[in-house]
């Protein structure tokens, strides 16, 4: 848990959580230190690093023609992973570097595969035995970019507008219902649209398709986006949904899909400070037998100055698929959270009283 | 202007503008809509093709037993708004063959039917429909719920998409897999008879209920559903209901689904989650200190 980025949290702000005591705390009190995890996990990690450093995203290499379906469509079905070590900001440092070396690639990506599989043991809630679904356990490729936005040049989102800082400021959350996120909430899952990269054991989704229609169905809230293909219009801006209304065509090997109409209520973990005015494109494009790359571009000129753009590839994933993602039955994490931050807003309203 | 076999002109201009008004109404004609069985859209492996939007026309996600039309909850608040249109069975029989203690476990799921009790407690199981909480309804109400859903069909798999709440179902076909889990939706395997989509469903969590009256099953719910095309248009869905631990036989239901035939039909969404938050989490003082 992080401290949100002020100096004096707000008395209903989650607070204490990732203080260096409490961490310092757990670390002692843990059976097993960093170092015994990584070890349970050493071999897994060569095998899985030896077959990544394989395939290397490069974004400048040409591309092959899409496999195409029965009826002649570029082949989008499957199993596919969201998922990466690359962030979705350029680091300030790397502002005129916009992409890696090959071998640069396979360091830096070594280096995070290492940072993830060393399990700290104060940030374990789970038998981290069990909790085996690190980004380096699935597919995902090494990537020659230094960030997954690459418009504008500089790798970082646009600044917010006046608008879009306000509501970067309302959507903290605090210890209300309503200031938690929808995902927090089980409305909708954790990755959009757009589908920006999470946590890493729910960036799975499956892509089912007809000549008619494209159909996602994420892991993450068991989300489904019914995507027609015959051209017709989007309903007017008295229609909303928390999922935006989706209509997708093709433009050569690429299926774009844009997408509007988000609900008035919707906010995102990321991005922080966009509402429900996104109009959304998407494009998936198959780029290999084991790839799709996935590339969205955001316009909303009420949050940012200008729009941005990013791609991440997603490696094709083994069945067994979706598991069914009953989130809202049963929700006991929105329960125990906003009575957690009302526990400690109280605490902190007593401290400070004192 | 003048007046000169004004009757004639009268009547020639009357002529023509009924003629103009059936010319007009004979353009706006539409093509009659080719209803037959032979019709029937078929994959390229001569399978019916089912994929499309449907929905059925029964009160049965109120009670699936025959029932007359009744005042709704809070009418002094909602008058006519929360009142229910009165529907015949969709159960073969109208009786639905309960266990004894389950006989008695159904009347006191009615009389608790809109009572939410959200505990954080997992040993605790709600009482209340769980259709009232935005919970997943199952299979089969799923079929029967006043909204419409969405069938994608390949050869591998059948998708239906369900409008509430976008849950959806994935029907593995040629399949003998087991559930790996219980859910809400059950594990469908399917296989085609001839016409007939038949469906294995099990897996169940024994969570949902039929209707809104409390009629129930257990984890150990056994559905056999058969979806019969009749033509383009009409498929005639029936259920058969196993449950050992509620029923002392199988029973069926049976009902038809309609196509949505609008080229513009698609699925609004329904998501419900917001709808039921206040009747669930206002009490647990999450709404504010």
């Amino acid at each position: 848990m992080q401290v949100l980025g002020q100096d004096e949290p707000p008395p209903s702000a989650l607070i204490n959580q990732g203080t260096e005591e409490v961490v310092e705390a757990a670390r002692a009190a843990s059976i097993r230190s960093g170092e015994e995890t990584f070890a349970y996990f050493e071999g897994e990690v060569d095998e899985a690093l030896a077959k990544a450093i394989e395939r290397v995203w490069d974004p400048e290499r040409p591309r092959t023609p899409s496999p195409r379906t029965p009826w002649g469509d570029p082949d989008l079905r499957g199993f596919w992973v969201n998922g990466t070590y690359t962030p979705l900001e350029r680091p300030v440092a790397l502002a005129e570097k916009p992409l890696y070396s090959i071998q640069e690639a396979i360091e830096v990506f070594q280096g995070d595969v290492l940072r993830d599989a060393a399990v700290d043991p104060a940030t374990v809630h789970y038998d981290w035995t069990e909790f085996g679904m690190d980004n380096w356990q699935s597919p995902i490729p090494p990537s020659r970019r230094t960030s997954l936005i690459f418009d504008p040049p500089d790798g970082r989102i646009p600044p917010l507008t006046a608008a879009g800082r306000e509501r970067w400021e309302a959507q903290a959350r605090r210890d209300t219902l309503h200031s938690r996120h929808p995902t927090e909430r089980c409305i909708v899952g954790s990755e959009g649209p757009p589908r920006v990269p999470f946590i890493q054991q729910i960036g799975e989704s499956h892509i089912i398709q007809t000549p008619d229609y494209l159909v996602v169905i994420r892991q993450s809230n068991n989300d489904v986006r019914v995507i027609p293909l015959d051209g017709r219009p989007h309903p007017p801006e008295s229609v909303r949904a928390w999922l935006g209304v989706a209509r997708g065509h093709w433009e050569g090997d690429t299926l774009v899909i844009e997408t509007t109409n988000f609900h008035e209520d919707r906010t995102w973990v990321r991005p922080r400070g966009l509402g429900g005015n996104l109009h959304l494109i998407e494009r998936l494009t198959r780029v290999a037998e084991d790839l799709v790359l996935y590339e969205a571009t955001l316009t909303d000129p009420t949050t940012w100055e200008a729009p941005w753009t990013y791609e991440i590839p997603w490696p094709r994933m083994d069945p067994p698929g979706i598991f069914e993602w009953a989130c809202h039955e049963h929700n006991y994490g929105i329960i125990n959270v906003v009575r957690g931050a009302q526990v400690r807003a109280e605490e902190y309203e007593a401290q400070s009283a004192d | 202007m003048t007046h000169n076999n004004s009757n004639g002109t009268r009547a020639l201009v009357l002529a023509a503008a009924v003629l103009l008004l059936i010319g007009s109404r004979l353009a706006g004609a539409q093509t009659p809509l080719d209803d037959t069985a032979a019709s029937i859209s078929r994959t390229a492996e001569g399978r019916p093709d089912l994929s499309g939007i449907w929905q059925s026309f029964t009160t049965a996600n109120w009670n699936i037993l025959a029932h007359s039309a009744e005042t709704g909850p809070h009418d002094g608040l909602m008058g006519v708004w929360s009142a229910q249109r009165g529907g015949l069975s969709i159960v073969e029989g109208n009786e639905i063959p309960y266990l004894p203690w389950a006989a008695e476990k159904q009347k006191e799921n009615y009389a608790n039917r809109m009572v939410i009790n959200v505990t954080n407690d997992p040993s605790r199981f709600d009482t209340g429909d769980p259709e009232i909480q935005c919970f997943r309804a199952g299979v089969p109400r799923a079929n029967y719920m006043p909204f419409p859903f969405q069938i994608v069909q390949t050869p591998e798999q059948v998708f239906m998409i369900y409008e509430y709440k976008g849950a959806y179902r994935e029907i593995n076909m040629d399949s003998d897999s087991l559930a790996p889990n219980d859910t809400w939706m059950g594990w469908s395997n399917g296989r085609w008879e001839g016409d007939t989509l038949v469906v294995d469903v099990t897996g169940f969590n024994g969570y949902t209920w039929f209707d809104r009256t409390g009629n129930f099953h257990s984890e150990a719910l056994h559905v056999v559903e058969r979806w019969t095309p009749l033509s383009p248009y009409h498929v005639r869905y029936e259920a058969t209901i196993e449950d050992p631990n509620v029923f002392t036989r199988p029973w069926t239901m049976s009902f038809t689904l309609y196509k949505h035939i609008d080229p513009s039909a698609q699925l609004i969404e329904f998501n419900c989650v917001p709808f039921a938050e206040e009747l669930m989490y206002e009490p647990l003082g999450l709404f504010g200190r």
